[in-house]
C-alpha cells in the first residue's frame, strides 16, 4: 500500500449511528462502523448496558466499577456513550428525537420485546424514512422461533457450527470455539447489511429495516457442512483441529520440542509439496527412510501413510513450534503455528505492519495495545481509535445538559 | 480459494455484473473439490483425476449469480485481454499469493492508468506488506497463526479449534465489506482505492475480550486451565455447556445466565432433588462446582430427545439448543424454512441444487438469484463480444490460439 491518495475523509465520516443493543452481535456490528469513522453514540440505562457487567475487570479496578470492564472495552472502542432510560414514556420521546437525526439505528430486539417498547421495527422506521434499523437478534423477527432465547452457544449449536468443532473422540461434546463467534458473525453480516441499505440509500434517499437473525446467518457458515449435504447427501463428523469430513482423515495438529503445537495438513498425492518436506527432513537428518525412491510414487506413499505420519510426527516434535512455522514456510509449505493470544503483539510481521494500535485507557500502565483495522484502504487513513466510553460520559454533549438524569455516571 | 469467490457472491447477489476470469489449464479448486450430487462421498482432499470442472458442487454454492470467461493470463494475448476487461469494470479483486498480480503487471498504478477511479481489493493471508506477506495459508493456517484456535478447546490438551475453514468465511465477509465501503467512498468522493485485507489480522480482531486481559492485564494464556471448553470464564454462568441427549452423538446446548433463569430452569425440569444442594444455590456456587452441576444435567438430558429438552426450556424462558447438523437445518428446522435461508435453483450439468441464501432480511431491498454457477467459460462470448466489442475474427483467433 504506497501512493496514499489521502485528502478524501473515511466512508463512515459523518454518519451518526445510535446503538441500543446489548449484546456482542449489535455492539461488535457498532464497533465496525466506529472504528472506520462513523459517531457511534451507544445508549446505556442508568444502571449501564450489560456488557459493562461482565469480565474480566481491568487489573487494580476496584469491584463492581462499571467503567472498567475489559469485555466492554473490547467491543465499544472509538464510541460514545449517554444514558437515556427509553423504558420510560419520556425517554421514547427523546429517543425519537435522538434517532430523527440519525443514519442507522442498532436494536437487538425479539418480536415481544419491540412490543414491551410499544412499537415494532418497521414502525419505528416508518416514523423516521432516512433512517436505517439494523435490528440483530437470536431468531429474527419472525417465524416459530423469533421469540426463543439464545447466547453465543445456544446460537452455534442450533446454527450448525457448533456440529463441526471438537475432538476426534466423540464422547467427548461438541466444543464450542472461543471468542464470542456467533455473535461476530452476525455483525459482519449485519455490517453488509447496512453497508447495502447505505448504498441504496445514497440513491434513493430512503432508509429500510435489515432483519438479521443470528440464527440465519449462523446456518449458513458451517463452510462444506451444507454443500456436503446438498450434493453427495452426507452428514461431516467433527475432527480434532482439522475439517470435519464425511469419514476421518489424519491428525492435522502436531505437538513440538518447546510443548507448543503447529497445524500441517499432510498431503502426499502433490509432488512438489512432497518434496520440499523430504528436504527439509533430510537437512535436519530426520527423513529416516523417506527419502528412498519407492516414496517417488504418490501410490506408495498413500499405501504407507501411517508410516509416513510417524516420522513426520518425530520430525516436528524435535524441533521448536516458531522454528518449524518460519522454516517450512520458507520452504513453501503452508504451515501454521498455533499462536497464543500473548504470542501476537511481539509477532514480526504484526510489527511491521502496524497492527496492533496504542490506546491510551483507563488502566494504569497505559497506552494498551488493541486490535488495530484489519482493512486499510490507500485513500484515506484509519481513524485513530480512542478507547471505550465511560457509562455517560457524552450524555450532555449527545442529548443536552437540560436532559434529566445527564451527566450521571459521569466523571 | 473460498475467500475470494464468497466477497463477490455477495455483490452479485445483489445485482453487480462480477465476471469470474479462469484459467481453462489451471483449474480453480472449488471446480475440483469432490461434492458431487448423487455419487458416493469422497473427503475434500479426495479429487477425482480429470473430472468435470463443471458438475464441482462447491464452485456451484459460491458463484451463483456471476458470469464465467477463461483467459489465459500466461499469454501475452491474455494479459492484454485481461487489461481490456479491467478498464471496462469499475471494481478488480484478487486472492492470490502475494506477486502473482505483479508478475502479470496488474499493480494498483497499472489500473489506474486502465481506469482512474478504480477500487482493487486485494485479499490475502497476510496482507501486501511486511515480512511475512509471502506466506501461505487457507483457513486453517489461519485460525492457527491468528489465535482463534488455541483459544478454543478443553484444558490440559491440544485445542480443538475448529472443523471448517471458519476465517475464509470471514475474511470473505470483511473484504465484502471492504469493497462496498470503497464503493460508497467513491460515490462520495469520487476517487477509487487500493484495499489490503490480511485475513490473520482479521482473526486477531475477532479473538474477543481475552485479547484484551493479555494486552491490558499482562494475562498469559498458555495455563493449564485455559481454555475452559463450553464453559465460560466471563461472566460466571452455569450451568453452561454442551450435554448429552438420546441418540447416537446426539447433543443439546445449555446456557443458564443468573438466578433468575437457574429458577427458571430448575421449575422447567420439575425441581428434582439434586436441584437443591448447596453447591448449587447460588450462580458462583454453581460455576464453582460445574462438574457435580454437569454430571447431574448430563443424566437428565441423556434421557430426553434433544428436541424434547430444547422445547421444554425454551417454554420457560431458558436458552437451550440442539446441536443441529446440516440434515436437521436442511429438513427439520421450521425457522430456517420460514425465513427461506436455503433456496433451490437448476443448474445444466448437475440438475436442481440448493443454495445457502443471503442471511439479510431487507424492508426494501432483495437479493436477486438469476442463474446457478456458470460452466467453465460460459460468457466468454458475452463478456468478450458484447461487452468488450471484440469482432467474430479476434474472437476466433483468441480460442484458436487458447488465449480464453
Amino acid at each position: 500500500m504506497n501512493a496514499r491518495d489521502s485528502g478524501s475523509p473515511a466512508p463512515y465520516t459523518g454518519l451518526r449511528v445510535v446503538e441500543l443493543s446489548g449484546d456482542p452481535a449489535g455492539e461488535a456490528l457498532g464497533k465496525l462502523l466506529a472504528t472506520t469513522g462513523a459517531d457511534v453514540i451507544k445508549i446505556e440505562p442508568p444502571e449501564g448496558a450489560p456488557s459493562r457487567y461482565i469480565g474480566p475487570a481491568a487489573a487494580g479496578a476496584a469491584a463492581g466499577d462499571l467503567d472498567a470492564s475489559l469485555n466492554f472495552w473490547f467491543y465499544n472502542v472509538s464510541k460514545r456513550s449517554a444514558v437515556l432510560d427509553y423504558r420510560t414514556a419520556d425517554g421514547m420521546d427523546r429517543l425519537q428525537e435522538l434517532l430523527s437525526q440519525a443514519d442507522v439505528a442498532i436494536t437487538g430486539w425479539r418480536p415481544s420485546e419491540w412490543t414491551a417498547l410499544g412499537t415494532t421495527a418497521a414502525g419505528l422506521q416508518a416514523g423516521l424514512p432516512q433512517l436505517i434499523v439494523a435490528n440483530l437478534s437470536p431468531f429474527g423477527l419472525d417465524g416459530p422461533w423469533a421469540d426463543m432465547v439464545s447466547s453465543d452457544l445456544v446460537g452455534l449449536a442450533l446454527g450448525g457450527p457448533l456440529n463441526s468443532c471438537g475432538y476426534d473422540d466423540h464422547a467427548i461434546p461438541p466444543i464450542r470455539p472461543g471468542g464470542d463467534q456467533g455473535y461476530q458473525l452476525t455483525a459482519s453480516f449485519a455490517h453488509l447489511g447496512v453497508l447495502l441499505a447505505l448504498l441504496e440509500r445514497d440513491l434513493t434517499g430512503r432508509g429500510q429495516v435489515v432483519d438479521v437473525a443470528m440464527h440465519d446467518c449462523l446456518a449458513v457458515s458451517a463452510e462444506l457442512a451444507n454443500p456436503y449435504w446438498f450434493y453427495p447427501r452426507v452428514l461431516v463428523h467433527r475432527q480434532t483441529c482439522r475439517h470435519a469430513q464425511p469419514t476421518p482423515t489424519q491428525p492435522a495438529v502436531f505437538a513440538t520440542a518447546d510443548d507448543r503445537y503447529i497445524y500441517f495438513a499432510l498431503i502426499t498425492s502433490e509432488q512438489k509439496p512432497w518434496q520440499s518436506l523430504v528436504e527439509w527432513m533430510q537437512s535436519e537428518r530426520l527423513a529416516a527412510d523417506l527419502t528412498e525412491p519407492s516414496y517417488d510414487d504418490p501410490a506408495y506413499r498413500l499405501a504407507h501413510f501411517a508410516h509416513i505420519q510417524q516420522i513426520v510426527e518425530v520430525f516436528f516434535l524435535l524441533q521448536r513450534a516458531s522454528d518449524i512455522y518460519r522454516e517450512g514456510q520458507r520452504r513453501g509449505l503452508p504451515i501454521g503455528v498455533l499462536n497464543a493470544p500473548e504470542d501476537l503483539p511481539a509477532d514480526e510481521h504484526l510489527m511491521a505492519r502496524d497492527y496492533f494500535v496504542p490506546v491510551d485507557d483507563d488502566a494504569p500502565g497505559g497506552p494498551h495495545l488493541y486490535p488495530g483495522a484489519p482493512i486499510r484502504f490507500s485513500a484515506f487513513p484509519r481513524p485513530v481509535m480512542t478507547r471505550a466510553p465511560r457509562l455517560g460520559e457524552h450524555t450532555a454533549e449527545v442529548l443536552g445538559a437540560q436532559v434529566p438524569g445527564a451527566g450521571e455516571g459521569e466523571r | 480459494m473460498g475467500v475470494g469467490s464468497v466477497a463477490t457472491r455477495l455483490l452479485a447477489d445483489f445485482g453487480a455484473e462480477v465476471i469470474k476470469i479462469e484459467d481453462r489449464t489451471r483449474i480453480d479448486t472449488p471446480r475440483k473439490l469432490p461434492l458431487y450430487k448423487s455419487e458416493q462421498a469422497r473427503n475434500f482432499g479426495e479429487e477425482v483425476v480429470g473430472a468435470d470442472p463443471d458438475k464441482g458442487g462447491l464452485f456451484n454454492n459460491y458463484c451463483r449469480n456471476k458470469l464465467g470467461v477463461t483467459i489465459n493470463m500466461r499469454t501475452a494475448a491474455g494479459r492484454e485481454l485481461a487489461e481490456r476487461l479491467i478498464a471496462a469494470s469499475s471494481v478488480v479483486t484478487e486472492n492470490f499469493a502475494p506477486g502473482v498480480m505483479e508478475r502479470w503487471g496488474l499493480t494498483y498504478e497499472r489500473l489506474r492508468q486502465l481506469r482512474p477511479d478504480v477500487i482493487y481489493g486485494r485479499m490475502s493471508g497476510y496482507g501486501h506488506s511486511g515480512p511475512h506477506a509471502s506466506y501461505r495459508s487457507y483457513g486453517p493456517v489461519v485460525q492457527a497463526v491468528s489465535g482463534l484456535s488455541f483459544i478454543s478447546g478443553l484444558p490440559g490438551r491440544e485445542p480443538s479449534g475448529w472443523g471448517l475453514s471458519y476465517m475464509d468465511n470471514q475474511a470473505a465477509f470483511y473484504n465484502s465489506a471492504a469493497i462496498l465501503m470503497a464503493i460508497r467512498h467513491r460515490m462520495l468522493s469520487g476517487t477509487g482505492t487500493e484495499v489490503d485485507v490480511s485475513a490473520v489480522e482479521t482473526g486477531i480482531g475477532l479473538l474477543g475480550p481475552v485479547l484484551l486481559d493479555v494486552t491490558v492485564n499482562g494475562r498469559v494464556t498458555r495455563s493449564p486451565d485455559y481454555p475452559t471448553g463450553n464453559r465460560l470464564e466471563h461472566p460466571p454462568a452455569a450451568p453452561h455447556g454442551v450435554y448429552p441427549a438420546c441418540g447416537e452423538d446426539r447433543w443439546v446446548a445449555i446456557a443458564v445466565f443468573g438466578d433468575a433463569e437457574w429458577e427458571r430452569f430448575v421449575d422447567a425440569i420439575g425441581r428434582p432433588s439434586w436441584t437443591l444442594d448447596e453447591r448449587f444455590a447460588s450462580q458462583q456456587a454453581r460455576w464453582e462446582n460445574q462438574d457435580a452441576l454437569d454430571e447431574a444435567i448430563a443424566a437428565w438430558t441423556a434421557q430426553r430427545d434433544r428436541y424434547e429438552v430444547t422445547k421444554l426450556l425454551q417454554d420457560a424462558g431458558v436458552r437451550a439448543g440442539a446441536v443441529q447438523n446440516a440434515q436437521d437445518l436442511n429438513e427439520a428446522d421450521p425457522q430456517l424454512a420460514h425465513r427461506g435461508v436455503f433456496f433451490d435453483m437448476e443448474h445444466p450439468v448437475i440438475g436442481e441444487a440448493r443454495f445457502e441464501g443471503v442471511p439479510l432480511r431487507f424492508s426494501a431491498l432483495s437479493a436477486d438469484n438469476w442463474r446457478s454457477g456458470p460452466l467453465l467459460g460460459e460468457d466468454n462470448e458475452y463478456v468478450f463480444k458484447e461487452l468488450l466489442g471484440l469482432g467474430d475474427a479476434e474472437y476466433a483467433e483468441l480460442e484458436t490460439t487458447g488465449t480464453i
